[in-house]
């Protein structure tokens, strides 16, 4: 086709509804806002790894929708999660990123959480247990036991990873959020302890939903130098894309041939309890959180929208706590080949969206962004991103393919494929 | 376990709290000018250091966290504290200083509430 003009360029595809998107759901300031609302602040997150606090008092921060949240290992080895907020003036708590509250600190006592503003303090259950000079200051108007933290809805589930809801009424547990989503690498990461072995993070001038949709399909290899020129075989192609209830996708294994691989080597050895040699299963789990079994390590990606424009994606690697010396050197290796900061990938995948962080700015012109592509429900299918839009526009109530109007289902799936079954239960709202 | 020797009075100067181990069991000695005091490490209140945040003068033991006080001729609180400070017998012989020790003296922690049941915390006015 030649090139356009201005109202060639900004009409409608001819694809069918479902098949494309407007860009404003990647820019618009006030959509993003909604979605924090609507779906961020609905939904249950993975915020990070028990191992990331393994002994009693220690602690991890985080950021969920705005809000400042501590997770918390208590002396009866429990975790648990709070809004990292202190009830009297509103100070943030704690702003290390990770620690222990079990030493002495200069502004606080051992064993406790304290604001170190007026130092009241909290216990590792969110007990308030001391308001200095309470009786002189409120006499008996105010007893800090009313004052205890706000206490967050926390599970430690699949393979140790802490998941925390903002939503007290959510009809869902983590199990039931997944939708059976991670049923395919749940005895890989449950049979034994994990570790975290990698962290590193990204901050991309970007909507976080772009990185999300370049986790959910697989024909972004034509920018990866590597995975075109090596590695995959015909299996690799023939991955299955399957949809999940509530927005998930996960993407089918097949056996990787890591001899084709420059600077890789089999890793066949090392890999996960109950998964076949050399195998590779990818969960994207909405609204923007992938778990990414390969062979020897799992890979960890959390995103936190920072605004309309801006992502912050951390990685994590995971291996076995049981791991040798040895077998932990090689996982770390196995990891950061492919996703370290400088391995086969990342990196590229990281250009990519930033590149179209550049063209969907707040205030940029509409762009319809293409999400058609049917090629019988495998890798190269964008089912993935069809169905998070399907879902996506069911919370927002809002068209993703002209999000000023009110949603209604479009194509969503392929031909062989019924739409994902349910796709009914989201707060608030039952579909027919 | 029994006396036990912890240390010569000359090794804790008047006014001053000095930490000792003995089989695991940490104790701090006080010399608060006319006579010792020995007893746990850590502040009953919040669990503080003493020999860190404790003072000494006057006969008085000064948390500086939180200005519990105690009266070391008497062993009784003072002041704000709102708990005994657990002591152990004490005794001078040839210039050294002997604690009884039968098991280490622990503060029983505030009883903390009984766990709710999660759907009763989260729906709850």
């Amino acid at each position: 086709m030649p090139a356009r003009n201005n109202k060639q360029w900004n009409a409608a595809p001819n694809l069918e509804l479902g098949e494309w998107v407007d860009s404003r759901i990647y820019s618009d300031e006030d959509i993003f806002e909604e979605e924090l609302e609507k779906i961020w602040k609905k939904s249950w997150i993975p915020l990070c790894h028990e191992s990331e606090l393994p002994e009693p008092y220690d602690f991890r921060t985080a950021i969920l929708a705005r809000e400042p949240i501590i997770i918390v290992r208590g002396p009866d080895k429990k975790i648990r999660a709070f809004l990292n907020v202190c009830p009297h003036r509103g100070m943030a708590i704690e702003r290390r990123p990770a620690g222990s509250f079990a030493p002495a600190q200069p502004s606080g006592n051992p064993k406790h959480m304290t604001c170190m503003f007026h130092a009241w303090q909290f216990d590792m259950k969110g007990n308030c247990v001391d308001i200095p000079r309470e009786k002189e200051g409120y006499q008996d108007r105010l007893d800090k036991s009313s004052q205890g933290l706000r206490a967050l809805r926390c599970e430690v589930k699949y393979g140790g990873f802490v998941w925390v809801c903002l939503d007290d009424q959510t009809p869902f547990n983590v199990e039931s959020w997944t939708a059976g989503a991670m049923d395919c690498i749940k005895d890989s990461l449950d049979e034994e302890p994990l570790e975290i072995i990698h962290y590193h993070r990204a901050i991309i001038d970007c909507n976080y939903k772009l990185w999300h949709d370049t986790n959910s399909e697989f024909y972004h290899d034509y920018m990866h130098y590597h995975n075109r020129i090596t590695g995959f075989d015909d299996g690799y192609f023939k991955r299955k894309c399957s949809a999940f209830d509530n927005g998930h996708v996960n993407v089918g294994t097949f056996t990787v041939n890591y001899e084709e691989y420059e600077v890789a080597e089999d890793r066949g050895k090392l890999t996960f309890p109950h998964l076949p040699p050399d195998n590779w299963y990818m969960v994207d789990m909405f609204p923007g959180i992938n778990f990414n079994l390969r062979g020897s390590v799992v890979r960890f990606d959390l995103m936190t929208p920072l605004s309309a424009n801006q992502v912050m994606i951390e990685f994590r690697g995971f291996g076995l706590k049981s791991d040798s010396a040895e077998d932990r050197a090689q996982r770390i290796h196995h990891h950061n080949t492919i996703w370290g900061p400088m391995g086969r990938n990342l990196h590229e995948d990281l250009v990519g969206i930033a590149g179209q962080g550049v063209t969907m700015m707040p205030k940029s012109e509409t762009r319809r962004i293409l999400h058609g592509r049917h090629e019988g429900l495998y890798i190269h299918d964008e089912v993935g991103m069809r169905h998070f839009y399907d879902v996506w526009g069911k919370w927002m109530d809002r068209l993703p393919s002209d999000p000023m109007q009110k949603y209604k289902q479009g194509k969503v799936v392929g031909p062989d494929m019924p739409p994902a079954k349910g796709l009914s239960v989201f707060p608030g709202k039952t579909a027919s | 376990m029994s006396w036990r020797k912890i240390c010569a009075v000359s090794d804790i100067p008047e006014n001053s709290l000095e930490k000792f181990e003995t089989d695991g069991i940490e104790i701090l000695i006080a010399n608060y000018g006319e006579g010792f005091r020995a007893f746990p490490p850590r502040c009953p209140h919040m669990d503080e250091p003493l020999c860190e945040s404790g003072m000494l003068f006057d006969g008085l033991l000064t948390c500086s966290k939180h200005l519990w006080q105690w009266d070391m001729k008497t062993g009784e609180i003072a002041g704000m504290a709102e708990k005994d400070l657990l002591m152990y017998d004490i005794k001078l012989e040839n210039s050294d200083i002997h604690v009884y020790i039968e098991n280490a003296l622990v503060y029983e922690d505030d009883e903390e509430a009984e766990e709710e049941d999660e759907e009763d915390f989260f729906n709850a006015d």
